[in-house]
């Protein structure tokens, strides 16, 4: 009896969280068609879900330094109230959903039909804007290989990436290049290279092997898409002929390896398009991030 | 006939060599996680890992109960709803279910086990956390809870796993009942038992033991459940006392941090991934035990 | 059932035990939540996933703009026949020494179970950090298909070992006597008798293997790579399809692709279930 009684009781638990979500479902659908129609059920009262990349992310480490969301001591003070997420589509469909998050990407994934970049400190997140100093929020794109690497590919193809179509490939890709580049002039060697490394570069990377491999088809390049870290250690250890950081080198890295910047990507800041807040000052967002300020109204 | 006998005991060799490699796998698993782990815990002071309740990498502050917590309470919410729902089907399943349906049915279920999780990861991100978000809301403004949550939460998090157990444990219950033999089953209805009575009185208790290693399965899968988890729960590296709030599981810790982590904090990553392993190794002990005592009785 | 009841029998056994009554509409209601999941889940990734398979998803070679799913097919049945290569014959042979060879009560065979049970306990991010750590940075085999195959053999090990020794445990004694008694050797019997009698079973285990290492993505992030082409050989590194579709997924770019290839993950695994369930009618029919 015990066992069936155990059952029951259970059961009877989990039908009534169940029922009880089932009908949260139902009042659901309603928010959602008003926030598709036009936000009109907008609560600036409501409090905000800040939403942040994890901690040591190329992403979050730029954006941190860059509003200020450090102590004096430069550790990262982001709220322990933010939700945390390694995936810049979870944050993209986490604030998509939710009409009160904001949180932020890099600009290169940035898809507006989904969310809605607002401009920092009345500047918008574009290209131009950060190659002109008036949008302040990148970071730059590093490639790394080692100083003695023999290696004709991974030598030819760092020679592409630098080079006028190389950067072509860059600005095509939404991505700030490098100016004063030359024209490729490569000896198209053949053989084959490996690069690898962070997850935020590889979307760009790919483009620009592919890109290579029409004005070298001799050329083989294999690309791994782990992580900064990872791409700066099997960088220096050899199972990566090039890898890729998302950040700056570290200082034990740098002195092994030779780092390059590719390219410069921004960093948007994105809401909810129900979200009327267009424009938020540097200050704001600290605020947010900080978890000083919790609620839309109180911005 | 000499050949012979050196063939068999050749091969009885092999065997036992076979069987080894089990135990080497865990030794070798042990070595190496707890040679990587073990220095990084010494340097930031046992007491302090585990007790710690804040965690900055960047600040070295590393204390990892609020993951311990959380995976504590995601696992516990998983069982809370994987368990009935996934013995129920599998009563289900094995003494209700019409022939012509249970083909279907059970290919069904082997389809849930192989989703990957990534897709129940995103399935819960747009399905399951919107609906859990109203329901904070509406809890809140009937005034039951201070604070309704973003939808990213332990009870999210909890659905999900205890959606991804069930095959799991409709599995190994079906095949313990079905194991039960039916006279059993014939003898209990013969004395006058309802079809539930027998059920739930004779054939399970028979089952027992199957029934409960579909638990720890399912109670396995759910603690060390991790591209799913990451996407639902909100991470925060934090305790807290609402199941409306997010939180952050070990699994989730190794998993989100361990691409950019470097020196201490990759220690300290793969330290925790030695607390994730000694977790388990005490829930096996313990189920062993558990095993060991029914054989006595 | 043999025992035909009248609907009418039926109610009037319920009425009288409405206990029983409860307890039934529980066991349907619980069954009817786990098969509304099961049907919403898989309507969710059709609905998402079928608009979006285009012919160029399956190009030979996969390039930044088809995200061309064949590569990433290739690796995982390469993934699949090497993991299981290495994991049935260690799995088969375990479970023949702890059903046929080992005395009972050994203390060695108590170890061996013990171990067993925490490998299958041990979550895939432990065994992709311990793949990191071992096979990738120790034996310095890199990122590679090799690695990440032994990786998912010592994860499926378990599993393996523990359906074949049911399957062998469910043959009964007097097949070995009868072995025996015509002056069989133990050897003989085991490979002839026993084994064929098990071969479903063995079979079940080798199917969920598949599930497993077909749906894995954390464990293989660490050890197989994540480079979406063919590799010339095994120790060159390659993605599965759970994995590319994580990796499809995770900057936000693909969505329409990662839902597609999860689409053609889910046909993966429908197929090998409707064929384990071939095969076992097929060896039970013998």
């Amino acid at each position: 009896m015990r066992m069936k009684k155990f059952i029951a009781i259970l059961s009877v638990v989990s039908m009534m969280a169940v029922a009880a979500t089932g009908c949260g479902s139902s009042s659901d659908d309603a928010a959602q068609g008003g926030s598709d129609a036009s936000g009109s059920d907008w609560d600036a009262a409501s409090s905000i879900t800040v939403v942040s990349r994890e901690e040591g992310s190329g992403t979050r480490g730029a954006f941190t330094e860059l509003f200020g969301v450090v102590d004096e001591n430069d550790n990262d003070m982001t709220t322990l109230d933010a939700q945390v997420t390694n995936n810049t589509s979870v944050m993209m469909t986490t604030v998509s959903e939710n009409e009160y998050a904001i949180g932020y990407i890099s600009l290169g994934s940035l898809d507006e039909s989904l969310v809605k970049a607002v401009k920092i400190d009345g500047a918008e997140a574009t290209a131009e804007n950060i190659e002109n100093g008036s949008y302040k929020v990148s970071r730059p794109f590093n490639v790394a290989m080692k100083p003695d690497l023999d290696n004709a590919v991974a030598t030819d193809f760092m020679a592409f990436i630098m080079s006028t179509e190389g950067q072509q490939v860059v600005a095509d890709e939404g991505y700030i290049p490098v100016s004063d580049v030359q024209a490729y002039a490569g000896e198209a060697p053949e053989g084959s290279c490996v690069v690898g490394g962070s997850s935020s570069v590889s979307p760009l990377m790919e483009k620009l092997i592919e890109a290579y491999g029409e004005v070298n088809p001799n050329g083989k390049i294999e690309l791994q898409t782990s992580d900064s870290t990872t791409g700066m250690t099997s960088a220096i250890e050899g199972s990566y002929d090039i890898g890729m950081a998302s950040r700056e080198l570290k200082e034990d890295e740098a002195s092994q390896l030779e780092g390059t910047v590719i390219a410069t990507d921004g960093i948007a800041v994105i809401v909810n398009q129900a979200n009327p807040t267009d424009d938020l000052s540097v200050d704001q967002v600290k605020s947010i991030y900080l978890g000083d300020v919790t609620t839309w109204d109180a911005i | 006939m000499k050949s012979k006998a050196w063939t068999e005991k050749f091969m009885q060799g092999v065997f036992f060599v076979a069987a080894c490699a089990s135990v080497l796998a865990v030794a070798l698993i042990c070595i190496f996680l707890f040679a990587n782990g073990i220095p990084a815990m010494s340097k930031i002071g046992f007491v302090k890992f585990i007790t710690g309740t804040q965690w900055r990498p960047n600040s070295e502050m590393f204390g990892i109960l609020p993951m311990i917590v959380g995976s504590l309470y995601v696992t516990a919410g998983a069982i809370i709803f994987g368990v009935p729902i996934g013995i129920l089907t599998s009563v289900f399943m094995a003494m209700y279910c019409p022939k012509q349906i249970y083909k279907p049915l059970k290919a069904a279920t082997e389809l849930l086990a192989g989703i990957p999780s990534v897709i129940y990861g995103f399935f819960g991100l747009v399905v399951v956390v919107p609906l859990i978000r109203e329901f904070g809301t509406a809890l809140h403004s009937a005034g039951i809870v201070k604070n309704p949550g973003n939808g990213n939460s332990i009870l999210t998090a909890s659905l999900i796993l205890g959606m991804m157990i069930l095959p799991t444990i409709i599995g190994t219950t079906e095949s313990a009942m079905r194991a039960v033999p039916s006279h059993y089953y014939e003898g209990s209805l013969a004395l006058g038992a309802t079809k539930e009575r027998s059920i739930f009185r004779v054939i399970i208790p028979a089952a027992k033991s199957g029934v409960i290693a579909g638990i720890v399965l399912g109670i396995g899968r759910a603690i060390g459940e991790t591209m799913a988890v990451i996407m639902i729960v909100g991470n925060q590296a934090r305790l807290t006392s609402s199941i409306l709030d997010g939180i952050r599981t070990l699994t989730g810790n190794i998993v989100i941090e361990m691409g950019y982590a470097t020196g201490l904090h990759r220690e300290a990553l793969i330290a925790t991934g030695v607390v994730l392993f000694v977790f388990i190794l005490i829930i096996n002990l313990s189920v062993a035990l558990l095993k060991r005592g029914a054989d006595h009785e | 059932m043999s025992n035909k009841m009248t609907f009418g029998d039926k109610f009037r056994t319920y009425l009288k035990h409405p206990g029983s009554f409860i307890v039934m509409l529980l066991v349907m209601l619980a069954s009817i939540i786990t098969f509304a999941v099961l049907i919403f889940l898989i309507a969710y990734i059709l609905i998402n996933g079928l608009p979006h398979i285009t012919p160029s998803l399956f190009s030979l070679e996969y390039t930044s703009e088809n995200a061309s799913v064949v590569p990433a097919l290739v690796n995982t049945i390469i993934m699949t026949l090497l993991s299981l290569l290495i994991a049935v014959p260690f799995g088969i042979f375990s479970a023949i020494f702890l059903v046929e060879y080992a005395s009972r009560g050994n203390k060695f065979v108590e170890v061996i179970r013990l171990t067993t049970e925490t490998l299958s306990g041990i979550p895939s991010i432990v065994y992709g950090l311990f793949g990191m750590l071992f096979f990738v940075n120790a034996l310095g085999w890199g990122f590679s298909l090799l690695a990440g195959a032994f990786t998912m053999a010592i994860m499926i090990l378990p599993l393996i070992m523990r359906t074949t020794e049911e399957a062998l445990k469910a043959v009964p004694d007097s097949f070995r006597e009868g072995s025996f008694g015509l002056g069989a050797g133990k050897l003989r019997t085991v490979f002839r008798i026993v084994l064929p009698s098990a071969i479903p079973g063995v079979l079940a285990g080798v199917i969920l293997a598949i599930g497993r290492i077909v749906g894995e993505t954390a464990a293989l992030m660490y050890t197989s790579g994540t480079v979406a082409q063919i590799p010339d050989s095994i120790m060159g590194s390659g993605r599965t399809l759970a994995l590319h579709m994580y990796n499809l997924s995770s900057e936000g770019l693909y969505m329409d692709q990662a839902y597609a290839t999860a689409v053609i993950l889910l046909v993966l695994v429908v197929g090998i279930n409707a064929l384990s369930s071939v095969i076992a009618r097929k060896l039970t029919a013998v």
